[in-house]
């Protein structure tokens, strides 16, 4: 999932995977509120295809501050998706 | 009644802006009727289905509206059968050739970058404002309020599809794009300014993209220059500066015209002669910004527009998506890498 959440977010940027450390903030790599709306996006399309029923709730949006964040969200959100 | 044109229609967002959709629709009504471009109104299905049909002019229902005043990010993802998202979703799909939309800036940005995609190389998009030059070919001004901070390389990226649009929009065949700075001389400016011109300097922007180094405030309303490219807090600073500076020496003018009666007669016989002038300098010739950098033709009109901006805004969307706008900015820009 770190690796899902690491690649798209260095399509967004257009940065190398590699430069996106798992502990980083979205605001240490530059990523503005349309650039994590993209992600999220991103996201939903790559996993609502396995995980029916998958979505990002816009209200926890404010609480995702770092790659390390957004990983464990998935994670979690993945294991209550039907 | 002009021929209706072969060829996708422009998608108009009816609901967006301060006169919609009233006024929206008639700018677009009279861009299918006067110029024969085909249009597509998206918007509000109860209001548009109360309009006369026309030749060149299609309905596509959307049931929200994005207000003005609302998150842009939010909204794009709140209220997915907006007539902003709905636009951006026709142009991806095919349905339309380009979109215009006079509503929440942030919002037609949004909508444009999350439906349509950006295009390969473009880490953030840009906004390119046209900018009158009485007597000569407008300058374009990227970015214009896209991007508030920025990076060199998105500075020379900024250049590239601004070059581009040139060569589209005016027919320029070598557009000259300077970078806006406080001082002529390379080594005047702040450090982004400095280094974006290092790099633009060395070619980074590809071989095509006449780089003819720092140009100043001064130089945005000349012949000096074709494309100014800037940071977008320094580039919306720019445009805002000029449009108040423009609207207080016209409004000066005509004041001074109009002092007392025997000037007033007088002034008829001059202010026939200013007409060309007030209409290059109107903001609604231009019909709008161009969002930059998206896989899809977006033309941004201001949220004032009335029908006549309106049908300028169609003008433009329909010649850029008809002289591939987007294919000269994907071109200029794989040709800077590596």
């Amino acid at each position: 999932m770190l690796e899902l959440v690491r690649g798209s977010l260095a399509d967004i940027l257009e940065v190398g995977p590699g430069t996106i450390a798992e502990g980083a903030s979205f605001t240490d790599l530059g990523a503005d509120s349309l650039a994590l709306i993209e992600l999220v996006e991103a996201l939903e399309r790559d996993l609502g295809g396995r995980f029916a029923g998958f979505r990002i709730d816009d209200e926890d949006l404010e609480d995702l501050k770092t790659v390390r964040d957004a990983v464990d969200y998935v994670v979690s959100k993945i294991g209550t998706s039907s | 009644m002009a021929e209706i044109l072969d060829g996708l229609p422009v998608a108009v967002d009816a609901m967006g802006g301060d006169r919609a959709p009233a006024e929206i629709v008639i700018g677009a009504r009279q861009a299918a009727q006067e110029l024969g471009i085909p249009v597509l109104l998206v918007g509000d299905p109860a209001y548009l289905r109360t309009l006369a049909p026309q030749p060149g002019v299609e309905i596509l229902a959307a049931s929200e509206v994005i207000g003005m005043d609302e998150d842009p990010g939010r909204a794009v993802r709140v209220k997915r059968d907006s007539s902003l998202v709905r636009c951006a979703e026709a142009v991806r799909e095919g349905r339309a050739c380009a979109m215009v939309s006079a509503g929440n800036t942030g919002a037609a940005m949004a909508s444009a970058l999350l439906r349509m995609g950006r295009l390969p190389g473009v880490s953030r998009p840009a906004i390119a404002t046209v900018i009158p030059v009485p007597g000569s070919t407008p300058t374009i001004l990227i970015d214009s309020g896209a991007n508030v901070d920025c990076t060199p390389p998105m500075l020379v990226l900024f250049a590239q599809m601004g070059w581009a649009l040139a060569t589209e929009r005016f027919g320029i065949r070598e557009p000259r794009v300077g970078i806006l700075s406080i001082g002529e001389e390379a080594t005047k400016g702040n450090a982004l300014v400095k280094e974006a011109h290092v790099l633009l300097e060395g070619g980074a922007a590809g071989p095509d993209v006449h780089f003819i180094g720092n140009v100043e405030g001064r130089d945005v309303m000349s012949d000096r220059v074709d494309v100014v490219v800037t940071d977008g807090f320094t580039g919306n600073v720019v445009l805002k500066t000029l449009e108040g500076g423009v609207k207080a020496v016209v409004g000066g003018v005509l004041s001074a015209l109009t002092a007392d009666a025997e000037i007033k007669e007088a002034a008829k016989a001059v202010l026939p002669a200013l007409t060309p002038l007030a209409n290059e300098l109107d903001p609604d010739t231009y019909g709008g910004a161009v969002l930059l950098g998206v896989e899809g033709v977006c033309v941004i009109s201001h949220g004032s527009s009335g029908a006549r901006a309106i049908l300028n805004a169609v003008k433009v969307a329909h010649h850029a998506a008809a002289d591939k706008l987007v294919g000269r900015i994907e071109a200029v820009i794989a040709s800077g890498r590596g």
